[in-house]
């Protein structure tokens, strides 16, 4: 996929976690970390189709469903995506995911982030 | 995106890291408000105090305790009948308020024994309530009452009563925001564990942030009903102390405002192992997405299906016919803490209203993350604003009407702007399906209000139109509307009842047929 194009798309992707979403700002940077890991993790999973049965753990499952309702949401919004291989697919989740941690954790200005005092 | 700074504010150079403009293309990375920091000096602030937010915020929705204050007569002011957290068994927590009445003697002397005896009178005075919150105030704090030995010596002799004590006076942190968190730790440390509930079904939620203003607790409740899940507790509106004592059991906690309580969410993720999932409770499309999320969890996402498709069918009809009314008017969007997010992005995309401004009077900078990243490009983000910002917001964005609160919502009545009561509502409930269309309804009858056309009118200068008579909100919002959608016959205007709260109260267990259906509940008890 071209650079332009990619960016272009994320873009898009990104748009959707910050007006629907809610798991990407918890309060703590290791929080936002684990959350995006996970959340974007299992995402991507489901649009690989990867990701149909629920994790037994309940710690786990929470982090599938939003991974899950994601995808979904994404494939409803962006029709393109049902257009791309597993390697596009990976490849733009890997950059959503670094997207979203400059804006949540290292870009973010949000000084309680690495507030030790949870 | 650059920070704002207010011409009424220059004199106060510190406001302006505190208010940004959401420029086209930027991002919360370039530009936040600074968020949750003592008010400065000169600026005066529309907070409430840590202990209005332990106390009134989150404590007092419990509604089978008797609630005091151990303190001056004063800081109860803002309970007795003036809040709107109802209570599905007669409403004693808003009927009745508590407090120790401290005077200067006690400041000199000491309060305890006073508290022990208004404790003695106040169970006394109502023998059918066993439990009690007691909420420290600056009073008590800086003269070092020992509350939890006097609440012990009760319990003590009192075996069949339990009491709660919250440390929060008015001065432990910058706002009302400080109280909250007090007051979470303080019920998960002492309370949670402490009760072993009945569990009745399968699938177990903890509905952790909702205060059931105007009943958005029991509209929630019901969806989880008809889907076959216990709310085992709610923290805290309509909620049971004894219940909340037994939050430790729940499968899942399903969390709405995390400004308030993502604290006792993460405390019970850490020692419990129980899951957060953050929902919304407003608006059709995030709804709808929080049931099927919920359901997805456990297993029955067909059953939130089923409700998304009959309540969209009933209600979205009537949704549309407001939004078409309702297109690009301009609202500020000005609550305390958590609706600026819950709301942003769903009354523009839902009801087709432009927000110009944001503000939250105690959110972190978190939740201006949030906000900002859901409100439309051009927004005004401001963090705790003084009277006199609000005013200059007001004068330059030119809003259609304020969601604010019963404070900033009267002076903007004086500048003619009207405004709606985000924190305890017109006429809720404004959760559910219903719920939104009813808030629809209140925004279609604030901004078209033929009275408000009539306060526009400077009779000191204006000219008085004559030409024509009475004029209704009808022929103020259609006015410019094209036939086609005027007589479009599948928009209506809302068709529920003027308070829906007895339909919902009188639902049986008939109504709720996978309530009954756990099998392996039962099996567990056999």
């Amino acid at each position: 996929m071209e650079e332009a194009l990619k960016h272009e798309r994320v873009e898009v992707l990104i748009d959707h976690i910050m007006k629907k979403c809610l798991w990407e700002f918890h309060s703590r940077s290791w929080d936002r970390e684990r959350q995006n890991r996970e959340i974007l993790g299992w995402a991507k999973k489901s649009l690989l189709g990867e990701a149909d049965e629920a994790p037994v753990d309940r710690l786990d499952r929470c982090h599938w469903v939003d991974g899950v309702v994601l995808a979904r949401a994404w494939k409803k919004r962006c029709r393109w995506l049902s257009e791309l291989d597993a390697v596009d697919i990976s490849e733009l989740v890997d950059a959503v995911h670094e997207r979203l941690d400059y804006l949540t954790i290292t870009g973010s200005l949000n000084k309680e982030l690495t507030d030790h005092q949870y | 995106m650059p920070y704002h700074e207010f011409e009424v504010s220059k004199t106060i150079p510190e406001r302006k890291m505190h208010a940004v403009d959401k420029t086209p293309g930027a991002t919360i990375a370039d530009a936040l408000p600074l968020g949750y920091l003592p008010t400065i000096p000169g600026t005066l602030s529309e907070r409430g105090c840590a202990y209005c937010g332990a106390k009134h915020v989150i404590g007092t929705p419990m509604k089978d305790v008797i609630h005091l204050s151990h303190g001056p007569v004063g800081c109860t002011y803002d309970t007795w009948q003036t809040k709107r957290y109802i209570s599905d068994d007669g409403n004693f927590q808003l009927k009745y308020t508590f407090a120790s009445d401290m005077k200067e003697k006690h400041v000199v002397f000491g309060a305890e024994k006073l508290l022990k005896q208004n404790i003695l009178e106040a169970f006394k005075a109502f023998p059918n309530i066993k439990r009690m919150s007691i909420y420290q105030t600056c009073a008590s704090a800086l003269i070092g009452d020992d509350i939890e030995a006097v609440a012990q010596e009760v319990m003590e002799e009192m075996p069949d009563v339990d009491i709660f004590v919250c440390n929060s006076p008015g001065f432990r942190g910058p706002s009302q925001s400080g109280g909250h968190h007090t007051i979470c730790i303080a019920w998960f440390k002492d309370k949670v564990g402490t009760m072993e509930p009945e569990i009745t079904s399968d699938y177990v939620i903890n509905y952790v942030g909702e205060y059931n203003i105007q009943g958005d607790q029991e509209v929630m409740q019901d969806f989880f009903k008809r889907m076959g899940i216990q709310v085992l507790s709610t923290f805290t509106g309509n909620g049971s102390y004894d219940d909340l004592r037994g939050m430790h059991r729940a499968h899942l906690n399903v969390l709405e405002c995390a400004r308030s309580s993502e604290y006792l969410c993460n405390e019970l993720r850490v020692k419990y192992g129980i899951p957060r999932l953050d929902i919304d409770g407003f608006g059709f499309e995030p709804l709808s997405g929080s049931l099927r999320k919920v359901g997805l969890f456990f297993g029955i996402e067909d059953r939130a299906e089923k409700i998304i498709q009959e309540e969209t069918a009933r209600w979205k009809p009537e949704l549309e016919w407001y939004k078409v009314r309702l297109m690009h008017k301009k609202v500020c969007l000005w609550p305390g803490g958590s609706k600026l997010w819950h709301w942003a992005n769903a009354i523009h995309e839902e009801m087709g209203v432009d927000v110009v401004s944001v503000y939250t009077k105690f959110g972190h900078q978190g939740d201006m993350e949030k906000g900002i990243a859901r409100a439309q490009e051009g927004a005004l983000a401001i963090d705790d604003p003084n009277e006199l910002e609000s005013l200059e917001a007001m004068y330059k964005l030119k809003p259609d009407c304020i969601f604010t609160g019963k404070r900033p919502g009267e002076f903007a009545k004086k500048v003619r702007v009207p405004y709606l009561n985000a924190h305890a509502y017109h006429n809720g409930p404004w959760k559910g399906y219903e719920g939104w269309v009813r808030f629809a309804r209140d925004i279609y009858n604030a901004i078209f209000s033929p009275i408000h056309e009539l306060a526009l009118v400077d009779i000191s200068k204006d000219e008085i139109d004559t030409s024509h008579g009475f004029v209704t909100r009808r022929m103020l919002s259609d006015k410019d509307l094209p036939d086609e959608i005027k007589n479009d016959p599948t928009l209506r205007q809302y068709t529920g009842t003027f308070d829906v709260m007895p339909a919902l109260r009188s639902k049986t267990k008939a109504d709720y047929p996978f309530m009954q259906d756990a099998p392996s509940v039962a099996a567990c008890a056999a």
